[in-house]
């Protein structure tokens, strides 16, 4: 059979690695399989420039139809797929029907994990499609009453929007700062802080018990005993990855499809990439998932490469951004634990990277409208820098004088 | 007729070795890499973002925004596979010149690795 890689998952990882294995001289054909009925489009803006209406559904399309005739492209849209035939080497599809493959990425992301009492409907809203994006928008007018439950970057990104669009906004979130785990208590505070300075009501320790759709609106109960009326809800409490076609073909999974650093599953010719992946980096020294953008593009990059039958390695540092209230928040790296949290810049002005260090070395950094200092802080931590931490606060010291030589 | 535009004097990008000058319609971001100076469209292709702000590292500006790596000689972003337009550019008489008319590549690079 001629040569032909078939994706299972037809998003950002899918789009990517097409595209690399194009650039990277691989002349067979490329299917892609997807169950979503809309082209290939990219995640990141369905809470930020497309939720605003600052962008269309168009403007997020990352494969055009006409890149994919010219590049011997097929796109199979609508379409779920059962599991990957890993004898014979077959993505076999909902119904039986096979698509033979020489090689196999599985690039099935992930879904919002579902709270429990809070249904998905028209106004209560589990943010990962288009469609659910444009549903949201919908809603998001002057004087519109959102509540966003979680205040984790969806959340976040959702309230913000909602504000610019002139809507009240209360956040619910069960920690008792936001994104406590990722940032810390400190900068967590931060992130609490700046949603109260943009007329958010954000109530943090305080679980969401049910949202019930009203007809012309919900209702929202917490833990705590408070009940809420809004004309929409968002709900972005963490994600589960789709690991379901792994797990039907016998691939091996444990929070997601255990992938290396080349992104090879544990079955020959299947390589797995992007949020559905639990995968080993060198930096972290052990698998992780993570739901980055940059991540599904790297790894995609690197899956690409690799099928295309070049080398390919992923060890750069994590990183992702998020755009709130105008303000540019970045994170670089990947620190389950820390020691000591050092600031360069002003917290005050929001103008500032802190950087996370375990023993000294900078595993992680978050920066709030410091997005030029990022390059090199990825730098940083992808060298495992241990600066000193008086040279790390000083702005006088450059940052690329802190790599080591 | 020279097309070549004085827009900077060289003393002063030293000095801070980026610098954004306007020619025209074209904002233009001018990068000084030990005696060689670069010349890139400054707004950024991706989300407009001023590359002028970035940083410069081993022959590539990096955009503040998304970390988009752009190669100064050429614009050419590798795993992005766009292009940000650059100028001519060259130092005479203590001057930078430009000519304030953008090119991008005509087609891709051949891939690295």
């Amino acid at each position: 059979m001629p040569n032909q890689i078939v994706t299972v998952g037809a998003s950002q990882a899918a789009a990517v690695a097409t595209r690399t294995l194009r650039r990277r001289g691989y002349d067979g054909r490329v299917v892609l399989v997807g169950d979503e009925t809309h082209l290939p489009y990219e995640r990141p803006p369905l809470s930020k420039e497309l939720l605003a209406g600052e962008r269309s559904a168009e403007d997020v399309t990352l494969l055009s139809e006409q890149w994919c005739a010219d590049n011997d492209v097929e796109l199979r849209l609508g379409v779920r797929a059962e599991r990957v035939d890993t004898q014979s080497r077959a993505v076999v599809l909902e119904g039986g029907s096979r698509v033979e493959a020489t090689a196999v990425l599985l690039a099935t992301g992930c879904r919002p994990r579902r709270l429990p009492g809070v249904e998905g409907g028209e106004r209560v809203v589990y943010l990962r499609t288009l469609d659910d994006a444009l549903r949201l928008r919908a809603h998001l007018r002057p004087g519109a009453r959102v509540v966003a439950v979680g205040a984790g970057f969806v959340g976040s990104e959702v309230a913000s929007v909602a504000r610019g669009a002139g809507a009240e906004v209360t956040v619910l979130e069960t920690l008792d700062v936001p994104l406590e785990r990722v940032l810390g208590r400190r900068m967590g505070e931060v992130c609490a802080r700046i949603h109260r300075e943009h007329g958010v009501d954000l109530r943090t320790g305080e679980a969401v018990e049910s949202a019930t759709e009203t007809g012309s609106g919900v209702l929202v109960r917490t833990t705590g005993g408070a009940a809420l009326e809004a004309d929409v809800v968002v709900v972005g409490v963490g994600t589960v990855p789709n690991t379901e076609v792994a797990e039907r073909s016998g691939i091996a999974c444990d929070n997601g499809v255990l992938v290396d650093e080349r992104c090879a599953t544990d079955v020959e010719g299947v390589y797995a990439a992007g949020d559905v992946t639990s995968h080993f980096h060198p930096l972290v020294g052990r698998h992780v998932r993570v739901e980055h953008f940059d991540n599904a593009s790297k790894q995609a990059m690197v899956a690409g490469k690799v099928m295309a039958g070049r080398k390919g390695r992923h060890a750069e540092p994590h990183w992702f951004w998020s755009d709130q209230y105008g303000l540019d928040l970045q994170y670089a790296g990947h620190a389950a634990t820390w020691d000591e949290v050092v600031v360069r810049g002003s917290v005050d002005a929001l103008g500032f990277c802190a950087f996370y260090l375990d023993a000294g070395v900078v595993r992680a950094a978050f920066s709030v409208g410091r997005g030029a200092d990022m390059f090199l802080v990825r730098e940083l931590v992808g060298a495992a820098a241990a600066p000193d931490p008086a040279k790390l606060r000083d702005e006088d010291v450059e940052l690329a004088d802190l790599l080591p030589a | 007729m020279s097309e070549w535009v004085r827009v900077a004097e060289l003393k002063e990008l030293a000095r801070r070795r980026k610098t954004q000058v306007t020619v025209g319609d074209e904002q233009i971001a001018l990068f000084l890499v030990g005696e060689r100076v670069f010349a890139l469209a400054d707004v950024c292709i991706h989300e407009e973002r001023s590359l002028s702000k970035g940083t410069v590292f081993r022959g590539r500006v990096v955009c503040p925004g998304h970390q988009w790596q752009f190669d100064l000689a050429t614009g050419w972003v590798e795993d992005q596979e766009r292009c940000q337009p650059t100028y001519d550019v060259k130092v005479e008489d203590g001057g930078v010149h430009v000519v304030p008319r953008p090119r991008v590549l005509a087609e891709a690079p051949e891939a690295a690795d």
